[in-house]
């Protein structure tokens, strides 16, 4: 190609000096968010190479091709935006904004001007036409970002439900300790009260208030308040029985027999010792035995 | 409630709901239509219509043979950007690249020209003409993002007139004006094209960073809450969404022919992207020459500068 020729006899005067420009373009090739060549970033300033700047051919060339100059601005439309600072190139989101800015000054700008000239400016809701990508496409578009958004949502329940359980598993470790320690305390208690009454010589001094006894306050044989509610020791329902509805007429009496006779009426129970079961001696001689004591029975 | 409003609808309503701007057709008076000479006579500049100024602007979009197909791709996101545009077939054309394309040009009947050159598989040229006798401008694009990109998520009538925004540094100088003037022309939706449609959805933003041209398109988007047919206070809730396609244009040349003539404009800035990989190359071969050398330096050095004998060399002989 003749025009590219040209350029390269010119150019290959400056052996090794690159520029922004090589940067970009070699970066940019794949993706321009990743400068990632280690090129020098020495602009190719070439005052030496005289490069041709026909100034007044670009202007009548301009006056040549350029519209009248009463053209309206609807055939245009084309805004200029000043922009106030400078924009590295290689800063990505930087430069990103900055043309964001610029498209968002523009359309300003430009919905003021249709608003002025009594124009419609935006698609309404209910106008449908061919759109320039596909709906197909777009699903495509919603799919992945609600890929990314559920991505999200399950790295923090993750952490959160991580994080519970190291909680819960402090706790619980918390808990066996405790229950050791009682544990302990108890049997170290009941060997005390053992020991005390040894040396004390087993008499009916039960009742000597030295004996201090960690378990006789009572709350020894106290079921744990952790039981299954509604559970008494003779039921044989299993904490089930308990009835789903409060109203009727004789409920009381319902419950009360559900609870002899339901499920099969009581568990074990019916031979007990208990205080009341101890003092009764009804079921022993009444009356004395007026026969011979020596008398084998 | 919304009904649905069919496209001819609107393209029929449109004309008639500019009160200002030029009238499509002569204009209908109790009289009978009114006379050319009237028209033109009107001092009140109507400069746009129909007997003045009509935008009849039309692309013809090419490219070479053995493209990539990500440019292909690129290429025809800009066929569907600009309504005005004709697709052609693929250029084969090694030498009179120019003469070939401009006989093209004039048989489609098209004012002005986008041709994508790949060349290697590997670097996209873009040259931009106006034809017949106008600038033409070759680029190289880097940073191509098509708009099938998952990431850019916008979405825009097809056809829909685009804003086109330039920074402010496209006045600083005389060639960015020229570039500025063609670009309007080219990528410039010309009213009332017959595959246009009547909203204006998205905007271009071209920007000079770094004696590269930017290119990035926008939907403008507003969230529908009072669903007005103009959006009112919804100015201040107007978001962006980039819709693609991405590119960076870097100019070589401006040419003042079509595809060819004397040279205009030369960028001084440029390095042809071949130029890069052979300086690349040449590094990385450097790099065992300079080992090699390293070496006899070192023996050299060696050499001139012999070590004392060594006291203790002998100390451990068993």
């Amino acid at each position: 190609m003749g025009l590219r020729g040209k350029e390269s006899t010119l150019v290959a005067e400056n052996a090794v000096e690159d520029d922004d420009d090589v940067m970009d373009d070699l970066s940019g090739q794949e993706s321009e968010s990743g400068s990632e060549s280690e090129e020098e970033d020495v602009k190719l300033a070439e005052p030496s190479k005289n490069p041709i700047y026909n100034r007044d051919g670009l202007i009548e060339k301009l006056q040549d091709i350029s519209w009248p100059e009463n053209v309206e601005w609807m055939h245009k439309l084309s805004l200029d935006i000043d922009q106030e600072k400078e924009v590295d190139v290689n800063d990505d989101l930087a430069r990103e904004l900055a043309f964001y800015t610029q498209a968002l000054e523009g359309t300003r700008l430009a919905f003021e001007k249709f608003q002025s000239m009594g124009l419609p400016f935006l698609r309404p809701p209910d106008y449908y036409a061919e759109m320039v990508k596909t709906d197909v496409h777009m699903q495509k578009v919603k799919g992945r970002l609600l890929a990314q958004k559920r991505q999200i949502e399950e790295a923090e329940e993750r952490r959160k439900a991580r994080e519970a359980k190291r909680i819960a598993k402090e706790v619980q470790a918390e808990k066996l300790k405790e229950r050791a320690k009682q544990k302990k305390q108890e049997i170290e208690e009941v060997k005390k009260w053992r020991k005390q009454r040894q040396q004390s010589g087993f008499p009916a001094g039960g009742k000597d208030s030295e004996l201090d006894l960690g378990f006789e306050d009572g709350k020894a044989f106290e079921r744990s308040s952790k039981k299954r509610p509604g559970v008494s020791p003779g039921d044989r329902s299993g904490g089930k029985a308990k009835q789903g509805g409060g109203k009727g007429k004789n409920m009381k009496k319902r419950e009360s027999r559900n609870s002899k006779f339901g499920f099969g009426g009581r568990k074990g129970l019916k031979k007990q010792n208990t205080a009341e079961t101890t003092n009764d001696i009804r079921g022993f001689n009444k009356g004395g035995v007026a026969g011979n004591k020596k008398r084998k029975k | 409630m919304g009904k649905k409003r069919k496209r001819s609808e609107t393209q029929t309503a449109e004309p008639t709901k500019k009160d200002e701007g030029a009238p499509e057709r002569p204009k209908r008076t109790l009289l009978g239509w009114k006379d050319k000479e009237e028209v033109k006579n009107q001092s009140e500049s109507n400069p746009d219509s129909s007997h003045f100024f009509r935008n009849k602007e039309k692309v013809m979009v090419t490219c070479s043979r053995r493209i990539n197909y990500r440019y292909r791709h690129l290429m025809l996101n800009m066929v569907s950007l600009l309504p005005h545009c004709k697709k052609d077939n693929k250029v084969e054309s090694r030498s009179s690249k120019g003469a070939t394309l401009n006989e093209l040009i004039e048989l489609r009947g098209c004012s002005s020209a986008l041709f994508f050159e790949c060349r290697k598989h590997q670097d996209l040229y873009l040259w931009m003409a106006k034809c017949p006798s106008g600038p033409s401008v070759k680029f190289l694009v880097n940073a191509v993002h098509t708009m099938e990109e998952l990431k850019l998520t916008g979405n825009h009538l097809k056809g829909s007139r685009p804003l086109l925004t330039f920074s402010g540094n496209f006045e600083k100088d005389a060639h960015w004006k020229l570039l500025k003037e063609m670009i309007t022309q080219i990528f410039g939706t010309p009213k009332e094209h017959r595959k246009s449609k009547p909203y204006h959805d998205h905007v271009f933003v071209f920007s000079i960073v770094d004696d590269h041209i930017w290119f990035r398109n926008y939907q403008i988007s507003v969230p529908h809450n009072e669903s007005d047919k103009m959006i009112r206070g919804g100015l201040d809730k107007m978001t962006l969404v980039e819709v693609g396609p991405r590119f960076c244009l870097n100019p070589i040349k401006i040419f003042a022919g079509s595809f060819g003539g004397p040279t205009l404009y030369e960028n001084p800035f440029y390095v042809s992207p071949n130029q890069i990989r052979a300086m690349e190359k040449r590094q990385k071969a450097g790099k065992y020459a300079k080992k090699v050398k390293a070496k006899t330096r070192r023996k050299m050095h060696e050499l001139s500068n012999p070590l004392e004998p060594d006291e203790f060399a002998d100390m451990w002989r068993e």
